[in-house]
């Protein structure tokens, strides 16, 4: 009966995603209509606006979100049962601030240098905020590593995160201060998130690099359920506490930095859906609970996204408007239940 | 037949020493207690028993060979521990605490097998809770919460568990039950058990060996009536002559 409940919820989700997906190629400033969507999907259709729409714009996008959600799902799953605190997240370790920091750092220092703002270098500028997103997050990835494996105390290193994400944050604030206005603009903007960033040319390397984070995030399982007991148990039953938390740490990083790296740091996705995951199937088991947190994680980006992009909007609305308001909710009422 | 053997073992963090030249042998069906005031060096102990820090000096053997010789892996099947924090996720059930103590004996998924399903069933009977399997832990009552964790240890099927302060948070009928399954652990299963505790008079009453830690003190390890007889426990506890005798008239 219960692993019955478990299947159906499984399948509602994937079903609510499919949903979700074909939705999203379809609403938009242009509507595509439903019947339509099919003929442009298996190239039947001859309609050249349509397919460049659906092929060169919407797909890309949904499949980013999908990738993004299901990562970032992910890396916050990871987070909160390392450090066994339901509002620890990916950003709680400075990796979304050291992003913002190197991007902060190529967007707002050329213009300075230069004198002529990034966006005017056109198709190099996005591949140098991908990159300089990715070197930021992964360096401060690795400043947590070498923390990590010098303290046992998990909360400490909570701390140290905050605390270098409130350096990365002012270093980053007196960037701005000695930077164009253009330049400061483009990195508002980056910073609202956006799942419109990959497009076609850089899907297969994004994917790529999702898929293979949260494959090896399976692997994982097993010592996130021993984790639950707390660390003096998990050691007492075998587990080296040190190279488990470093290779959590590693993957869940890697994970934020490469979303960051391509979709601007987008909050309350770690955050909550990890959350929705545990009430819906009242479990704390990590087999069900990583590919539960994916695929919810998946129907929340594919949500936002479409909210996002709700005629109207014209696309404009950040992403990070919405993931806050759908997560910080959720957040507060499961703040509220484990109080009682 | 000697399970774990400490020879002029020192303890203690970093430079700091807490208790020095320990001797003291843990064999099959043992069950003592480690008895001290709090500060003492009672966790340090264990913790250095568990692996969790390092001895400053002397040597630990278990089944003759040093105990750092062995990986993680191998000693989790020999050395189980039940401490006084207890888990505190919110979907986290009691199958599933025990079944955590098949940790070291399942494959990469931690999928458990049928003999697995099995242990942790036996276990949970054996300390008498079968009723428990399907409730969240963090649900449970303190006592029930702590023979739940030692059906952890049984699951986890050690020929050694160590127990801190398990009669910390207990009633008084849940300690004399907790003593009775202790004593049934030993017995039938052939295991050696330590436990920690600073309830002295409890102690006397319910076990026979005592390892006594105390501040300033050197270590010392006997039967009650021994330690009573020979003054360690009127010294260590700073007892009264007449407390004293009472208790010796009543061990006798």
């Amino acid at each position: 009966m219960k692993n019955s409940r478990i299947t159906l919820g499984i399948i509602g989700i994937i079903v609510f995603g499919i949903i979700l997906f074909i939705l999203n190629l379809l609403i938009g400033s242009v509507t595509v209509p439903i019947e339509d969507i099919f003929k442009v999907l298996l190239k039947e259709n001859t309609d050249n606006t349509l397919s460049v729409i659906v092929f060169n714009y919407r797909l890309p996008q949904a499949l980013t979100a999908l990738l993004a959600g299901a990562a970032l799902a992910v890396a916050g799953l990871l987070m909160q049962t390392l450090f066994r605190n339901p509002l620890a997240d990916p950003s709680m370790l400075g990796i979304s601030s050291g992003a913002s920091l190197g991007v902060g750092i190529v967007i707002l220092l050329t213009g300075a240098i230069s004198g002529a703002a990034v966006s005017s270098f056109g198709w190099w500028s996005t591949i140098g905020v991908s990159l300089a997103a990715f070197i930021g997050a992964v360096l401060v990835l690795f400043v947590m590593l070498a923390f990590s494996s010098r303290m046992k105390n998990m909360t400490t290193l909570i701390i140290v995160g905050l605390m270098i994400a409130y350096l990365a944050g002012s270093i980053t604030d007196i960037l701005k201060f000695f930077s164009l206005k253009e330049d400061i603009h483009a990195f508002v903007i980056w910073g609202m998130g956006s799942f419109s960033g990959v497009g076609v040319s850089k899907m297969p390397v994004f994917a790529a690099s999702i898929i293979i984070g949260l494959f090896v995030s399976f692997f994982l399982s097993k010592n996130l359920n021993i984790l639950l007991l707390g660390e003096m148990y998990a050691e007492n039953l075998g587990l080296n506490i040190r190279k488990n938390s470093v290779v959590i740490i590693l993957v869940s990083g890697y994970l934020t930095a490469i979303v960051t790296a391509y979709c601007g740091p987008i909050a309350f996705v770690g955050l909550a859906m990890p959350h929705i995951a545990r009430f819906l199937f009242k479990s704390s088991d990590h087999r069900l609970l990583i590919p539960a947190t994916m695929l919810i994680g998946m129907d929340m980006a594919l949500v936002c996204n479409l909210i996002a992009r709700m005629p109207g909007f014209d696309g404009n609305l950040p992403i990070n408007a919405v993931t806050a308001f759908i997560g910080a909710p959720v957040v507060i009422s499961v703040i509220l239940k484990s109080r009682k | 037949m000697e399970i774990l053997k400490a020879t002029s073992l020192s303890i203690g963090y970093d430079d700091k020493t807490v208790v020095s030249d320990i001797n003291v042998t843990l064999s099959e069906g043992d069950i003592i207690a480690l008895v001290g005031p709090n500060g003492a060096g009672k966790s340090t102990l264990f913790k250095t028993f568990s692996t969790h820090i390092m001895p400053l000096g002397g040597k630990i053997e278990l089944f003759g060979k040093d105990l750092m010789s062995y990986t993680p892996k191998e000693r989790a099947k020999l050395l189980g521990i039940v401490l006084t924090e207890r888990p505190d996720d919110m979907f986290l059930k009691v199958f599933d605490v025990v079944a955590a103590g098949r940790y070291p004996y399942t494959g990469m998924f931690g999928k458990l097998s049928e003999k697995d399903e099995q242990e942790i069933k036996v276990s949970l009977e054996l300390v008498g809770v079968n009723n428990l399997i399907d409730r969240v832990f963090n649900t449970l009552s303190d006592g029930e919460k702590q023979k739940v964790m030692i059906a952890k240890a049984i699951a986890q099927n050690t020929p050694i568990i160590m127990l801190d302060e398990p009669t910390a948070f207990l009633d008084y009928p849940s300690k004399i039950e907790l003593f009775s399954l202790l004593k049934k652990l030993a017995k039938e299963q052939k295991k050696a058990i330590l436990f920690s505790s600073h309830d002295l008079e409890l102690l006397l009453r319910y076990t026979d060996n005592l390892w006594i830690i105390a501040k300033n003190q050197p270590f010392a390890a006997g039967t009650s009536a021994e330690l009573l007889k020979n003054d360690v426990i009127k010294n260590y506890f700073e007892l009264k002559d007449a407390d004293n005798d009472y208790l010796l008239k009543e061990k006798m």
